[in-house]
């Protein structure tokens, strides 16, 4: 049984609620630096996510909302009602007696505004322009993100599906080779000895200083000449091979005891299942970090699939067919912002799913 | 189908029949051993190899896949870019190109002055203006950005709640691609857009506020209140504390920003006046010698200013006019947002690299200071930043490779515009080489080289340069 607290030894109020660490006698106040410090944090997050935010919160407005750029959050709409088989705002009209009916502007707005009431849309009256309100509701506007995605309302241009599996395609593709073969290359340079092994060591570390932008035009020359260009394959394979995840994997397979590797020849295991059997289950850690590396690089590579894939429009990307959609419907914001949603939400559950992992696995490994 | 096509077509028959046959022939599977059967037959060529040369002919059949691809996908065309660069005309077969010597070379050098890319030839024009819109984007950007990666990774470095959550923050835009970031932005800086609605609500909030009667007392009351107990923190009992001393510094930039006292002899900039005696106290208070007299001396200029304010015009602001910010030419909106965005979207990955190099400094050594009761300024200097150094350095040098390459960014948000404001290098060679109706493979390629030697000196000038404390 815990003894009875002592009376007059309690921290006070205003010591417990300000503490930052350590038990009653320890107690260290939140000093000015404190505040700054969560003061600058909390800015800083203010500033990376109040972006996001606004867009998420515009993509569900109604065009006529995003159209006539209406700042507030909420995706508040203007009811709109069919009338002659055209698609009309609906006003609330404030009549001097204080009377309120719905009406539907029936000409230009002026100063006095030619108006009919929903019931009867041929008894055509006036009234003053500063009498109508906006007739609002709280609606959440789906067809933003139906209609590109099931192809109504003449959206035939955006086909989600497609560029979503190329995307899928491409992304799982490659980080499956890339993990094959840079796992296979730092097998080889962590687990033998071999004449070669410090040229080879040292052309993966030369690579690592060639930024790719540099060997655009003559790339497109070499996978012009191997026929892959065009196709998805020419995005997947000339990355495939990746200094980092050959370094990463190999400083990772250096800790494995080498005595593990004899007992399996002992057994008479061939050098691949060696590989297979022991070294690939034991690097799964860093395996799992290369793949999320691999995985955001793909997904969001954007100049060389630009380069490859841009005449078809059946091979393009998810980021490829945004851009095209953004350029071609440069308008049409309530579409564009449904479909960035769209695209970003993938690559955010996979962060929120495994964001430990991702901030320590970069930070303790990932270079680049 | 290409040579290269059918040679890859043969090796892939070659590995899935043949490996199928040799396996066969050389192991018995049974029904149940169909996975094992498959992955052996994903190594074969490295199972053949062992069969072969023994054991050690492994490593090299091991290393053949990873070496193939970058012999042919990144040193290949490191050399063929050469090759490319002196030779002329839109063929896309290698061999079909004629030769035109260094042609391409002086296309680009053909300037009256090579520091003014007006002067030169269109090709030279379009190079040059882009280098040095890049060089200017370098310049600017990667001071900005590892200075805020570095302040962000001591702040989550410090013994806060909550640091998972930061520092997960902080990194996600790195996930986001280019050109979602730049629909986002696009939104956020329309002209009806988020910001410039912000903005002038802001603007007229100000403006009512100040219209209210007795506002201008007030304000001057509260301000000489937080000022004077601002200034007794900062001239604690012993040392200056940095921390109030910083809110000091900051408040005294806000005041002579706001007393305007250069606008007594007809000048603009009392902003900047402001934030250099704000820096100015701050380093003197680090210093620690003067602090006491700096702080007092301040505190005296600020009573000054308070007095001499007059808060009607302080707060008469004019009716707010929304900016174009990615548009309007000559206003050097479009690059700010554009140095903004690039920080924005790639800080957070510094930062861990950084937070990372933090961690590793020993505690004890802070405690020690402790002991000796140095200055948190002092340790920084004097502990953290020795040791954080080498990490600092690779961040230096891999943003710096890789805000040369900018161009999704770029290309998404702005397009090179206003007109050739923020047209940088990269995408004068892919404008060049991709996507024009009359691609010119060789100029491009020429380009590519000179961006490549550029980049090449700014590494080893600045590895040169912190080679004691380099790690890379």
């Amino acid at each position: 049984m815990p003894p009875p607290p002592r009376r007059g030894a309690g921290m006070s109020l205003a010591t417990y609620l300000s503490r930052t660490r350590g038990n009653r006698e320890t107690a260290e106040r939140i000093g000015l630096q404190d505040v700054l410090a969560y003061g600058y944090l909390v800015l800083g997050v203010l500033v990376i996510l109040v972006p996001v935010l606004w867009t998420l919160f515009s993509s569900i407005k109604s065009e006529r909302a995003v159209d006539s750029f209406d700042t507030r959050v909420l995706p508040i709409a203007q009811v709109e009602t069919m009338v002659d088989g055209r698609s009309k705002p609906v006003w609330s009209w404030t009549a001097e007696d204080g009377t309120q009916r719905l009406v539907t502007k029936a000409g230009p707005t002026r100063k006095i505004t030619d108006v009919a009431t929903l019931e009867a849309p041929d008894q055509v009256f006036q009234v003053p322009k500063e009498a109508l309100a906006p007739h609002e509701e709280l609606r959440i506007a789906t067809e933003n993100y139906l209609d590109p995605i099931l192809k109504r309302n003449g959206q035939e241009t955006f086909n989600f599906l497609t560029y979503l599996g190329n995307s899928v395609f491409v992304t799982v593709a490659a980080t499956l080779i890339t993990l094959l073969i840079n796992a296979m290359a730092a097998f080889a340079l962590s687990k033998y000895r071999f004449r070669g092994r410090l040229t080879f060591t040292l052309l993966i570390v030369a690579t690592l200083l060639i930024p790719a932008s540099i060997i655009l035009v003559s790339l497109f020359f070499v996978v012009w000449s191997f026929g892959i260009f065009g196709s998805l394959w020419g995005v997947i394979i000339p990355a495939a091979a990746t200094p980092t995840g050959v370094f990463l994997l190999r400083q990772y397979m250096l800790t494995i005891p080498d005595e593990l590797l004899e007992a399996a020849r002992m057994d008479a295991a061939s050098e691949w299942r060696i590989f297979w059997r022991i070294i690939i289950p034991l690097s799964l850690p860093a395996l799992s970090v290369l793949a999320i590396l691999s995985v955001i690089w793909r997904w969001n590579d954007f100049l060389w699939p630009l380069i490859v894939l841009i005449s078809d429009p059946g091979k393009h990307t998810l980021q490829l067919g945004l851009t095209q959609f953004a350029g071609e419907f440069n308008s049409d914001f309530h579409y564009i912002l449904a479909m960035t949603v769209v695209t970003l939400i993938p690559i955010t559950l996979v962060f929120v799913w495994l964001q430990r992992f991702i901030t320590t696995g970069i930070a303790t490994t990932g270079l680049k | 189908m290409t040579p290269a096509g059918i040679l890859m077509t043969a090796l892939g028959l070659l590995w899935g029949l043949g490996g199928t046959v040799w396996l066969l022939r050389h192991r018995s599977y049974t029904a149940a051993q169909v996975p094992r059967f498959l992955m052996d037959l994903l190594g074969f060529p490295v199972e053949l190899a062992q069969s072969v040369f023994g054991r050690g002919g492994v490593p090299y059949a091991l290393l053949l896949p990873n070496m193939l691809i970058f012999g042919l996908f990144t040193f290949a065309p490191m050399i063929l870019n050469v090759y490319v660069s002196m030779t002329g005309g839109p063929s896309i077969a290698l061999f079909d190109r004629p030769y035109v010597g260094w042609d391409k070379y002086a296309g680009l050098f053909d300037c009256e002055n090579l520091l003014v890319p007006k002067t030169c030839s269109n090709a030279g024009y379009n190079f040059w203006t882009g280098m040095y819109n890049t060089l200017w984007f370098v310049a600017i950007q990667v001071p900005v950005m590892v200075g805020a990666a570095l302040l962000t990774a001591l702040v989550v470095n410090r013994n806060i709640r909550g640091r998972g959550f930061w520092r997960a923050m902080f990194f996600y835009p790195v996930m986001l691609s280019p050109v979602v970031i730049a629909n986002i932005w696009n939104w956020v800086l329309h002209r009806k857009g988020a910001l410039n609605a912000a903005l002038g609500d802001t603007t007229e909030a100000m403006t009512a506020l100040a219209g209210l009667a007795g506002f201008d007392i007030a304000a001057t009351v509260i301000l000489a209140v937080v000022l004077m107990v601002v200034t007794l923190r900062s001239l604690g009992p012993d040392a200056p504390p940095l921390a109030w001393s910083f809110v000091f510094a900051a408040l005294l930039a806000a005041l002579v920003t706001w007393a305007n006292p250069l606008s007594l002899i007809g000048r603009d900039g009392s902003g900047w006046l402001g934030v250099g005696l704000g820096l100015l106290l701050l380093w003197i208070v680090a210093q620690g010698h003067a602090a006491r007299p700096a702080l007092y001396a301040a505190a005296a200029v600020s009573a000054i200013l308070l007095l001499s304010i007059q808060f009607d015009a302080v707060f008469a602001f004019d009716r707010y006019r929304p900016v174009n910010w990615l548009v309007t030419p000559k206003t050097g909106w479009a690059f700010f947002w554009l140095v903004f965005v690039f920080c924005w979207s790639h800080m957070g990955f510094y930062m861990l690299i950084l937070l990372a190099g933090l961690q590793a400094i020993p505690a004890d050594l802070y405690e020690a200071a402790k002991m000796d009761a140095t200055s948190p300024f002092r340790a920084f200097r004097r502990i953290t930043l020795p040791l954080v150094m080498p990490t600092l350095t690779v961040v230096v040098v891999l943003s710096l490779i890789r805000s040369f390459q900018i161009f999704d960014e770029v290309y998404l948000l702005t397009g090179g515009g206003p007109g050739r404001e923020t047209f940088m290098v990269v995408q004068n060679i892919y404008e060049v080489a991709f996507a024009s109706d009359k691609p010119d493979y060789g100029q491009a390629a020429a380009g590519s080289i000179l961006m490549a030697v550029v980049i090449a000196v700014f590494t080893f000038l600045q590895l040169w340069l912190t080679r004691r404390q380099s790690d890379l």
